[in-house]
């Protein structure tokens, strides 16, 4: 019985577009992200918001932010609980981050439990508006913002990035991986008056992103 | 199609130049098979009239000819069916349907044909229609009323007809957020969004029109020195240049709810996105159901004319002044050819000065005053007319439409006049609904004998007409001042500007609800056909109160809700009654204000899309496999999988359950909740939610474990697994998961804080799969290679081990649902399309077959595993056989209420195993126990059965079932009797493990 490796398989794979031509909404599946949920041991978040700090170069976000240095973020999801992420090594970083908080913090390997997509567009908050509870304006949701929410029934995590180069806003959203076929139809009924693309990847204003 | 049906019908009451419509572009439209002609900016109402169409549908309830009463959203006649097929629209109000070309609309309620209409034969029997009726009538025999009373009813008395077919449109929901929300942009809305605006708001301005300019379209306004349509248009530019200012035309603010904790409040809000053409454009929905959440809102929805109740009321040409003002002056129609105009208000003569200035005849201006201002006289004097003052209209004739009017005047004479339009104005009623709607009642002004907001919501402030502040200089000044104020409070700076200079106006009033002297049917509730003698009626039998009035008489339960007519009908009782109106209060108003499809509501959630849909990383795998899927809470699950060739489901199910008995079988169980408990208190905080210990639990072994809820009753079981000295793994049912995990947060959070654990859902970061069989393990062998030792020495029963297998963490847990040597198998979930094919492969020499899970289902009721069916909520753990893992070294959630004398009743049921009598026979589950012999009634009741199979093991259909005293009744025979499924079964009570019940298997 040969040894092959498993391969990994995209939960936005596969999944049809059926829009108008155009480019008002464009997304990417963010595969190789590495993610894991870390949530302060009790009594412990100076301690922990210290070893981070140290070991990451980030300050932990005690509300719903997210802090990036290098190929590492922190996002606050909920009171003492981040999604920690990583853009390299996705079968590795929970497994590092244990090693460098596991003391502090309990820490799960996340990065299959979340189909995640970068969006942009010059119609995205419009396209954003039908799924999303959530005040989206520029002034009020800033870039580094977090919001754990819900997605027209399907849990979500968002957080905007950088502007991409166009002025457009970027965000990305996490939700179950069982249930990226049912946001799929969502964002791409939301999306089609508008036109939507899918792209491999999309950079946005961030450094290292 | 016949020849008068192709010849289009000319426009002859349209004025040359006048109004807001757009002459170059002429629409075509259809209206009960005859083509006519509109132009862009008409309404279906104002297009009609422009023909000279003034019967547009027959009444509810006497097939009265109705026709054109108002020009807004409070219609209560020109009800008319939109579209034909699948996108025919019932009800809908022609005067705001915006023509399109090729419209297509019918009356409605009319047969065969709206001129002559059989059913209006019932009017005949009017004196038998009155209020109440339909209670009186046909109370007895109460076994006719479905066969033969409401068919009959629903046959004469109804409105448009439904559609059939699904609707092929989409619609969608959207959320807004703005500092200021305007409601209503006519001259107040206007005014305040220009304020906010200029001030840097972020502005939300809806109007249900697809005009913005409200009543500034409708009358002759001078502001500033410009037309005040123009002024209208001015400000719209304005706004429209302003980036935080978003503009929703056609769109109804529906519904106020619920503030927020910072001080916003949320509305309901429906927008037409696409009613206004003939098929939406490719991706855009029909409607747009909008959640607007707002820090401050002004209500500036303007106010509604009411109607003056007098006999013959109803007749088509009878038509609200304001409404004749609006086809005059905003579509430059004409209603009539010679007018009258019967008011009780200084703005009423409005109307007949603007028909005079059209050269229509106008002639009699009758005021049921018997002073009015010497202003009005004056004016009235330039155009002609025959003023009588004191005076009322008491009957108004004509078969299709009016031709005649009967006025008594001051000194009771009767006089006729030969009209075909009779403008009526009795005063104005502002739209105070949304400030009512999360409790708000509405305070009665004397000076304008109408209700005003009161206990405004808080955050909103009403300005303008919707406020009782009638006049246009109000409306600005009250608008522009609630703006700014609505921007400052919202932390934006504005400056003040000078009031702008506007034309004058008398408004004074003096109600005349109802005219005593009426000749004939005095219409109340013109939509629901309701009376001045169904109010009398009413009051007479004791229905006073206004939602008694409301309930007996119908009055305000039409599609309209009253708007044009309540007010009335509780003013006439408040006569009858020698109340005051504000004595008699209002009825409750809720949303919606104005009728909202229910596709809308449900946005893209239609058909399978109705709820998220769940699907494990193996899906496409076993779609590909021909597998059956069931629901199973949101999630998708294999039932089972169909060889090329088979169709029974029953023998698709055996032949899975004997090949995992004789040999292997591999099942999808991601959907498995999985649970990731950690920290100093993980062991403690298992004790204390399990019945049984954990904390003595070795490493690397899992253990079966039984929730209790704090009642007593079990909540759910399940397996954990300890990883490490402060990790666990626990695993929940796939219908509990979400419920579980809610249970042991709130544990952790609630009720012991000072435990050192943290919890985290894992269900969807693993793919698990069930590898089950005498050869499970020689799969294993084959698939993990040296990655780990499955030998059964090294990796025993209830053994668990994280590893790394192909570049991937997995995890292998020894567990067995269905009693056969058994492991799962746990992999990241993006590798679990990969890890079912190579357990497919690494299997392919032993025969692997994958299985679903009603094989699965088979094979635990085999082994008496109990599941959901059996821990209903309804039973202990020693109702269900395991008592022995309560715990009574401990404390735990649900101890001491299980406890209960009720819980501990040695009578209670218990489960038990049933097989056949008869091995051939079906065994169904629901049934219920009786004792042979014994009557099938509720005292004689036993117990029923709880999940049932076919076990191709056994050969005989077997179950579990909840029998009073099960446990010491094996041996006895009883009848499971189902009268649902029509069926009767002798069984025989057993123990409840049909298979392998010493559990050799396991250990295999």
């Amino acid at each position: 019985m040969a040894d092959d490796a498993l391969t990994a398989r995209a939960p936005f794979g596969g999944l049809a577009i059926s829009a108008a031509p155009g480019n008002g909404v464009r997304v990417a599946e963010r595969g190789g992200l590495a993610l894991a949920t870390v949530h302060v041991r009790r009594g412990q978040i100076t301690a922990l918001t210290e070893r981070v700090r140290a070991r990451f170069g980030i300050e932990l976000p005690p509300g719903p932010h997210r802090r990036v240095a290098g190929d590492v973020a922190f996002a606050g999801i909920a009171p003492e609980a981040w999604l920690a992420s990583s853009e390299e090594d996705s079968n590795g970083f929970a497994r590092s981050l244990e090693a460098a908080i596991g003391d502090l913090a309990s820490v799960a390997d996340q990065s299959s439990g979340y189909a995640v997509l970068r969006m942009t567009g010059p119609k995205l908050r419009e396209t954003l508006a039908k799924i999303l509870p959530l005040d989206l304006h520029p002034r009020v949701f800033l870039p580094g913002d977090v919001a754990s929410t819900i997605a027209s029934h399907v849990g979500a995590t968002l957080w905007r990035l950088e502007d991409g180069a166009d002025g457009s806003p970027v965000f990305e959203i996490a939700v179950f991986r069982s249930l990226a076929g049912s946001f799929w139809h969502c964002l791409a009924s939301s999306a089609a008056e508008f036109g939507f693309a899918r792209r491999e990847t999309l950079s946005s204003g961030m450094p290292n992103q | 199609m016949n020849a008068r049906e192709q010849q289009e019908v000319a426009q002859p009451n349209r004025l040359a130049g006048a109004g807001r419509i757009d002459r170059s572009r002429p629409l075509s439209f259809r209206f009960d098979g005859r083509r006519y002609t509109g132009f862009a900016g008409d309404t279906l109402a104002s297009a009609l009239l422009a023909a000279n169409v003034r019967l547009v549908g027959r009444s509810f309830k006497y097939h009265r000819p109705r026709g054109i009463l108002t020009a807004g959203s409070e219609e209560p006649n020109a009800l008319v069916e939109l579209r034909d097929g699948a996108r025919r629209e019932a009800n809908t109000r022609a005067t705001v349907a915006e023509l399109y070309d090729g419209l297509d609309a019918r009356s409605q309620n009319r047969w065969p044909s709206l001129a002559l209409d059989v059913g209006a034969a019932s009017s005949l029997f009017a004196p038998l229609l009155v209020a109440g009726f339909y209670y009186k009538t046909f109370m007895w025999p109460a076994a006719l009323w479905e066969k033969l009373y409401e068919p009959a009813i629903r046959r004469a008395a109804g409105l448009g007809r439904a559609s059939q077919e699904a609707d092929p449109d989409s619609y969608e929901k959207a959320h807004a957020f703005c500092d200021v929300l305007i409601v209503g942009a006519g001259p107040a809305g206007l005014a305040a969004a220009s304020a906010a605006a200029s001030a840097g708001a972020r502005v939300i301005l809806c109007d249900e029109d697809f005009l913005l300019g409200g009543r500034l379209n409708s009358e002759r306004f001078e502001i500033d020195g410009m037309r005040g349509a123009s002024w209208a248009q001015q400000v719209e530019a304005e706004l429209r240049s302003h980036p935080e200012v978003r503009i929703l035309r056609r769109t109804t603010v529906f519904g106020t709810y619920d503030g927020g904790l910072s001080g916003a409040r949320s509305f309901g809000a429906l927008e037409r996105v696409a009613d206004h053409v003939p098929i939406p454009p490719a991706h855009q929905p029909r409607q747009r159901l909008w959640k607007i959440v707002a820090k401050r809102t002004v209500l500036t929805a303007g106010a509604v004319e009411r109607p003056i109740v007098f006999g013959g009321n109803d007749r088509p040409g009878v038509m609200m002044a304001s409404a004749v003002r609006t086809y005059l002056n905003r579509f430059g129609v004409v209603p009539g050819r010679r007018a009258a105009l019967f008011t009780t208000s200084d703005d009423g003569w409005k109307a007949a000065f603007d028909l005079a200035a059209v050269g229509v005849r106008v002639v009699a201006i009758i005021d049921a005053r018997r002073e009015v201002a010497p202003a009005l006289l004056a004016a009235a004097e330039h155009i002609e007319t025959q003023v009588l003052c004191g005076a009322q209209v008491v009957d108004a004739h004509g078969a299709r439409g009016l031709d005649r009017i009967t006025v008594r005047d001051h000194a009771g004479e009767r006089v006729q006049f030969r009209v075909d339009v009779l403008a009526v104005s009795g005063g104005w009623n502002p739209s105070v609904a949304l400030s009512t709607h999360v409790g708000g009642r509405p305070r009665w002004a004397d000076t304008i004998a109408a209700f005003v907001p009161d206990g405004m919501p808080r955050g909103m402030v009403v300005a303008g007409a919707a406020g009782g502040s009638f006049t246009l200089a109000d409306a600005l000044r009250e608008g522009a001042a609630a703006g700014a104020e609505a921007a400052q409070a919202t932390g934006f700076t504005t400056v003040p500007r000078p009031d702008l200079p506007v034309s004058d106006e008398l408004t004074a009033v003096v109600p005349l609800w109802s005219v005593e002297a009426s000749e004939s049917k005095a219409f109340v509730d013109f939509q629901h056909d309701v009376t001045c003698e169904d109010v009398a009626l009413a009051a007479r039998e004791g229905f006073r109160s206004v939602e008694h009035l409301k309930r007996y008489t119908t009055l305000g339960m039409a599609t309209d809700q009253g708007r044009a007519s309540s007010i009335n009908g509780h003013a006439i009782m408040a006569a009858l009654t020698e109340r005051a109106i504000p004595e008699l209060g209002t009825t409750t108003s809720r949303p919606p204000y104005t009728p909202v499809a229910l596709a809308a509501f449900a946005g893209i959630h239609r058909g399978k899309h109705f709820k998220p849909t769940r699907l494990t990383s193996g899906h496409a795998w076993a779609e590909a496999r021909g597998a059956t899927f069931m629901e199973s809470g949101d999630w998708l699950r294999a039932q089972w999988f169909a060889a090329p060739g088979e169709t029974d489901w029953l023998s698709i199910v055996s032949r899975e359950v004997k090949t995992v008995r004789s040999g292997v079988g591999v099942c999808d169980v991601s959907t498995l909740g999985k649970i990731d408990i950690q920290g100093q208190g993980a062991a403690s905080f298992l004790d204390r939610v399990y019945s049984n210990l954990f904390s003595t639990l070795p490493i690397g072994r899992v253990r079966y474990g039984l929730m209790l809820r704090e009642d007593g009753l079990v909540m759910d079981d399940g397996t954990s697994a300890r990883l490490a000295p402060r990790h666990y793994i626990m695993s929940t049912t796939t219908a509990n998961a979400a419920k579980v995990m809610r249970h042991l947060e709130h544990a952790r959070q609630v009720l012991w804080p000072e435990l050192d654990v943290q919890i985290v859902s894992v269900t969807e970061q693993w793919a698990q799969y069930a590898i089950a069989g005498p050869n499970a393990r020689h799969l294993l062998e084959r698939l993990l290679g040296d990655a780990i030792d499955v030998s059964n020495s090294a990796f025993p029963y209830l053994a668990c081990a994280e590893f790394a297998w192909r570049g991937v963490t997995a995890r292998l847990f020894r567990i067995s649902f269905s009693g056969e040597l058994a492991y799962e198998l746990a992999v990241p979930a993006r590798f679990g399309d990969s890890a079912i094919r190579a357990i497919l492969s690494a299997g392919e020499p032993f025969g692997v077959v994958p299985y679903g899970i009603e094989a699965l289902s088979v094979m635990r009721i085999e082994k008496g595993h109990v599941t959901g069916n059996e821990l209903n909520g309804t039973t202990t753990a020693a109702d269900v056989g395991l008592g022995r893992m309560m715990s009574t070294k401990k404390d735990f959630i649900g101890r001491v209420l299980a406890q209960r004398p009720g819980l501990a009743d040695p009578d209670r049921p218990q489960l038990i195993g049933i097989r056949p009598v008869d091995p051939s026979a079906r065994l169904y589950g629901g049934a219920h126990f009786l004792k042979l012999g014994e009557e099938a009634t509720l005292a004689n009741d036993q117990g029923y059965v709880t999940s049932v199979a076919f076990s191709p093991m056994l050969g005989h259909w077997i179950g579990l079932g909840l029998l009073v005293r099960g446990r010491e009744r094996r041996g006895e025979r009883l009848r499971a009797h189902s009268p649902v499924r029509g069926g009767e079964v002798e069984v025989e009570v057993v123990a409840p493990v049909f298979f392998d019940p010493d559990g050799a298997r396991l250990h295999g």
